[in-house]
């Protein structure tokens, strides 16, 4: 028996007990493992993101794509993008959109998450409630869009046979619900009437999982209800609130569908939308590269609101330290 | 009158936890209330604070009946086993909110929070929040927010019991310098008996259903009414060796069930006892009054002899598992010995430290 003794880096009884086989099967799992959904994002999200950067530069129209005939045009599309008054229109219907859109179901659905919560004391009763509320998410964006154009008919609906019937409104009088004044209110309509559910959802839950003890405290102590929900449930709600309204936001920023069935953007682009826009233009006109240069100023900006909201949710995270 | 006077309070989820259970605590008394876990003592101190809302009886504060008050208007503290501080306000506001809901003057909230936190040596964490400090200061900030209110009553709700060794034992001794718990009456709610034992200036031990026995530690503890009592208090805990009571010309002796020993009596014990001769009882024993002898046996034979089955150093003292006949008991010893298992060793045990309980009642027959 030698006296001297190298030690190992690896125990041979570690290398002895894998097999030779199992080692080529470990060394090559990972990169299929990994290298699958690689190459699938590659096909379906890269792929198509750098041939939309590159046909945003260029004059690309249907005959175009198909001959292959297009011509280098620098920055003209985002130029006539940007000078469009359609676009301009767009993008304040946008911002009114997402301003009484996304900020009103975040706001309904926080309001009645709580009072669900608080006012609603038998459970049995709380689950009914809630499932109810939450119904209309579960239908299809399309069929809602179906729907509420029936219910909003100026001759026919619903909703004006039912002001009239209450006495809100003369017999001869007739709202023109999907008319130039107010087709971006009815999409408002219809999508807070669709989405205030999921808020309430993630609110309710957020509110469910708060510790109980810290509301006895609050009671010890003599804190009224308002000053509870102000100096505790909200501020204690304050992150899960804000994922809330970036969930809706990211969906009410690429809202199509509804405009498509209930008002296809107009009446005379009243309710038009950038992403409805760049649909239009690059879908049904295929005018390739105006369409790809909106769809990159509308991916710009979703980036940029986006990184904001990811950095103002990583410093209310660190600032309460997971506490 | 008590400054807190709790009468027939009754409380019931889908089991009875408080039957008709009566407590006073006087002005600048320390009241600890020890039990095991689950048994009531939260609930108890909730139904003081106005947080549960009992079946029947009364709670009432300074000769008022608070019973159907909401909390805020009994003037309680309470700390919550879990601390339960606002995880998004400093420490200092966390001190300061009950203040804040009164509504006191900026400037008076700052000077007496400041107080608190020197009293607690809190000062310099105000600026924390909840998630960046530890265990023990959260502790300390939980408390300062109640002492910060000047309530008439203060419910402590196991508030040391989750911190480690060397904190808890400090907070310990800061709680017997505390002057604010000193004016008014403090209920404190604990299941270590060690905390129970140092801190209460009266203890009352929680069994099933309510307090079974209500004295100053040194009664409970030498004295226990029940077995519950005397089993629940004391680490290691009471040895309990089934006996039988005999009379042999005239003398009353205890034979130990098991190994046939025979233990005599004291005078007094004998006395007590001496109407159940020929009865079965259960003899407790606490761990510190068994010695053990060298030499030669005493007089009056109180010497048995053992054999070790596990020995542990705990480095001020050790603990000495016996095998006595068929039953094990518990012997505190010094440290300089050593015990190998197998050994034979020879107790001595203090007479006048017996204890009697019913076996089929569990109470002392003595007291």
């Amino acid at each position: 028996m030698k006296q001297e003794t190298t030690t190992p880096a690896v125990p041979e009884w570690f290398e002895a007990r894998r097999k030779p086989r199992a080692r080529i099967v470990a060394r090559w799992v990972p990169w299929v493992m990994v290298g699958i959904p690689v190459l699938v994002l590659l096909a379906i999200v890269v792929y198509p993101t750098v041939w939309m950067a590159y046909h945003a530069f260029h004059d690309t129209n249907m005959m175009g794509l198909f001959t292959g005939r297009y011509a280098y045009v620098g920055w003209q599309n985002f130029a006539n993008v940007l000078s469009d008054p359609r676009f301009h229109n767009s993008v304040v219907n946008l911002v009114w959109y997402l301003t009484f859109g996304a900020t009103l179901e975040v706001l309904l659905g926080t309001a009645l998450a709580l009072i669900l919560y608080e006012l609603v004391p038998r459970p049995g009763l709380r689950v009914v409630l809630l499932v109810a509320m939450v119904l209309p998410m579960m239908l299809p964006p399309s069929i809602v869009g179906v729907l509420w154009k029936f219910l909003l008919q100026a001759n026919n609906g619903a909703v004006n046979h039912l002001l009239i019937n209450l006495g809100l409104m003369a017999p001869t009088e007739r709202i023109d619900w999907l008319g130039v004044d107010l087709s971006l209110t009815s999409l408002i309509i219809a999508d807070v009437w669709q989405w205030t559910a999921l808020p309430l959802l993630i609110v309710y839950s957020g509110r469910v999982s708060l510790p109980p003890a810290v509301f006895e405290a609050a009671r010890v102590d003599g804190a009224s209800r308002f000053t509870v929900l102000r100096r505790l449930t909200l501020p204690m709600l304050k992150e899960i609130i804000a994922i809330a309204f970036i969930l809706r936001f990211m969906d009410a920023y690429k809202f199509v569908d509804k405009v498509y069935v209930m008002t296809s953007g107009g009446p005379a682009q009243s309710s038009e939308l950038p992403v409805f826009i760049a649909f239009q233009k690059g879908i049904r006109e295929f005018q390739i590269g105006e369409a790809a240069a909106y769809a990159w100023l509308i991916f710009v900006v979703a980036a940029v609101i986006i990184t904001l909201f990811l950095q103002y949710l990583k410093r209310v995270l660190k600032a309460q330290a997971f506490a | 009158m008590a400054l807190l006077e709790i009468r027939g309070l009754c409380k019931a989820f889908d089991h009875v936890v408080l039957d008709r259970l009566d407590l006073d605590v006087e002005a600048g008394e320390f009241f600890v209330v020890v039990g095991p876990s689950g048994i009531g003592k939260t609930t108890l101190l909730r139904c003081v604070a106005g947080l549960e809302t009992p079946q029947a009886g009364t709670v009432r504060v300074r000769g008022t009946d608070v019973t159907g008050l909401p909390p805020y208007r009994r003037n309680v503290a309470l700390t919550f086993e879990s601390y339960a501080l606002y995880p998004h306000l400093t420490v200092f506001e966390n001190i300061a909110s009950p203040l804040r809901a009164r509504r006191r003057p900026a400037e008076e909230i700052r000077r007496k929070v400041r107080e608190v936190a020197k009293l607690l040596r809190i000062e310099h964490i105000l600026d924390h929040r909840p998630g960046e400090i530890s265990g023990g200061q959260k502790q300390r900030t939980a408390l300062g927010r109640t002492l910060v209110r000047d309530p008439d009553v203060f419910l402590l709700d196991e508030p040391i019991s989750h911190l480690d060794a060397k904190i808890r034992h400090e907070l310990r001794e800061q709680f017997h310098h505390l002057e604010e718990l000193r004016r008014t009456a403090t209920l404190y709610v604990t299941h270590d008996y060690a905390e129970a034992l140092s801190l209460g200036d009266r203890i009352g031990v929680m069994g099933p259903g309510g307090l079974v026995q209500i004295g100053t530690p040194e009664e409970v503890f030498e004295r226990p009414r029940s077995l519950f009592v005397a089993r629940h208090l004391g680490q290691p805990t009471i040895n309990l060796l089934p006996a039988a009571l005999r009379r042999e010309d005239g003398r009353v002796s205890l034979e130990l069930e098991g190994c046939g020993a025979r233990l005599p009596l004291t005078a007094e014990q004998a006395a007590a006892l001496s109407a159940r001769t020929g009865d079965r009882v259960v003899l407790g024993v606490r761990p510190h009054h068994i010695a053990l002898a060298d030499g030669a046996a005493p007089a009056d034979g109180g010497l048995l002899e053992a054999r070790v089955e596990l020995y542990e150093p705990l480095g001020a003292k050790g603990v000495l598992l016996a095998e006595l006949g068929s039953t094990r008991l518990h012997v505190l010893t010094p440290i300089d010995v050593h015990f190998r298992p197998g050994e034979r060793v020879r107790l001595a045990f203090d007479r006048s430290a017996f204890l009697f309980f019913c076996p089929e009642r569990g109470v002392n027959l003595v007291d």
